[in-house]
């Protein structure tokens, strides 16, 4: 009887220090801050080898800067722009084809080939109210319909293709990329506030506040395995003549959005698809934008300059208001 | 209230001869430092702290709760940023930054509030577990 129960002592404990040691290295987790893309990635990993994960991630998102930076002149993006277009990577080419389709089911609200248009606002540096001729010309010259894909070979009609804004969801499509290639279990990663949450456990995503005090959220969504995206009204604008002007800019006028909204957020499987659809469905408004969000199966919060937040039928539930001042509206068809 | 009998258990348990006097005395133990080590942790979790890094290294950690006067602090960053924390708050006082957004972002008081100063590469944000990352 002694015997037995010795044995079962030693069972017991190499037990034991199996699973301590199995949880130490296969819930290994790590996080890191960095910048690049012109904007700050957050990154919380865990699971196997998380810190050299972690390294990898810091590499693909420089090595993607420089790849899609229309400001970098030896970038893949900027050889295409100077070309009027090229023979694109597999990679590359899945990526436009999406924003081509973006593009034709949004109507023309989403285009990629806006990049000279964007330049004249100079949102990136010191922003200012263009020369309206010089923006007219600048909008005649672009066009997303002037674009054509067949196969891998891309021709460029006219304009300037800038990746500014699905340039951080695509960085969310290549990190997951290596996450799955590594068999991490759970990842929480923000590449300049697209988020990517990676894993089965649900976290909460805050949405940021898109008046005052904007480092604060208003409401939280309860999400897991899915990619988010916002476009707010509230970043990178400024004030010329008494009136605001914002970045998210009307591909049909040149100008700023100006249509009672001033955040929408996009829930999807993909992240270019996020970012994508967040301009899109912002320059579309409310009905136009669920619409499109729900053409692609995606799911969406729109927040208006009355603080109503209304939010799409697949996350009623998972959205809970923080801030009183906001109110949530159900969204009826 | 449901009372458990102890008395009762505890006699069963020695009178089996499955538990003895020494037995309870180290399990009471065992639950006083358990009890002990969870009401420290609580109390940790309950901390409102602020975190500024610079570059994706935290150069200042601040337990906003024992802040009572306004402290500065004038990172040696380019271009030059001044946060300020106070009452429960911290904020981006002051930015040689073109855009100021981070000096925009306001005064940060609730755990997961974040604010950037992309220019400067600072970030501060207020640590806790309300949320785990904000969408922007």
């Amino acid at each position: 009887m002694k015997k037995i129960g010795a044995v079962f002592s030693v069972i017991a404990a190499v037990a034991l220090i199996a699973f301590i040691a199995w949880d130490a290295v296969f819930n290994e987790s790590a996080s890191k801050s960095f910048f690049a893309m012109d904007t700050v990635i957050s990154a919380q990993i865990t699971g196997r080898n998380a810190e050299d994960i972690l390294s990898e991630t810091e590499k693909c998102v420089s090595e993607l800067d420089s790849s899609l930076s229309r400001h970098d002149p030896d970038s893949e993006i900027s050889l295409l722009n100077r070309n009027s277009g090229g023979m694109l990577s597999d990679r590359l080419g899945g990526y436009f084809r999406i924003l081509l389709d973006v593009s034709k089911k949004s109507g023309g609200t989403f285009d990629f080939t806006l990049g000279a248009v964007s330049d004249l606002w100079s949102f990136g540096s010191s922003p200012k109210l263009p020369d309206e001729a010089e923006l007219k010309k600048a909008l005649s010259e672009s066009g997303y319909e002037k674009a054509s894909l067949s196969g891998n070979s891309l021709v460029i009609g006219g304009g300037v293709i800038d990746f500014g804004a699905v340039g951080k969801g695509i960085a969310l499509d290549e990190i997951r990329d290596i996450l799955e290639k590594n068999n991490v279990g759970e990842a929480v990663i923000s590449v300049g506030g697209s988020v990517l949450l990676y894993g089965n456990k649900t976290a909460k995503v805050g949405i940021r506040s898109p008046f005052g005090d904007s480092g604060s959220s208003i409401a939280t969504l309860s999400l897991s395995d899915v990619c988010i995206s916002t476009s707010g009204s509230y970043e990178r604008k400024f004030e010329e003549n008494g009136k605001a002007y914002h970045h998210i800019i009307n591909p049909e006028t040149g100008y700023p959005v100006e249509n009672g909204l001033v955040s929408v957020t996009v829930i999807s499987d993909s992240g270019i698809l996020s970012d994508a659809l967040s301009t899109a469905c912002f320059v579309l408004g409310k009905e136009k934008g669920i619409a499109l969000a729900e053409e692609y199966g995606c799911d969406a919060v729109f927040i208006d300059e009355n603080k109503n937040i209304t939010v799409t039928e697949g996350i009623h539930g998972l959205v809970e208001v923080t801030d009183s001042s906001y109110s949530l509206v159900a969204y009826e068809k | 209230m449901l009372k458990l009998p102890t008395a009762a258990i505890r006699w069963w348990l020695m009178k089996n001869k499955l538990i003895r006097k020494g037995d309870i005395a180290v399990i009471l133990a065992i639950l006083s430092v358990a009890a002990v080590l969870w009401f420290f942790q609580s109390r940790q979790a309950d901390k409102l702290e602020a975190v500024i890094s610079v570059n994706g290294e935290t150069v200042e950690t601040i337990d906003l709760a024992s802040v009572k006067e306004k402290i500065t602090f004038e990172l040696d960053t380019e271009p030059k940023v001044v946060i300020a924390a106070e009452n429960g708050a911290i904020y981006f006082e002051s930015a040689d930054c073109d855009d100021k957004l981070c000096v925009n972002c306001g005064k940060l008081s609730r755990k997961g509030d974040t604010a950037v100063c992309l220019p400067a590469k600072t970030v501060v944000t207020v640590s806790g577990s309300d949320i785990d990352i904000l969408t922007y």
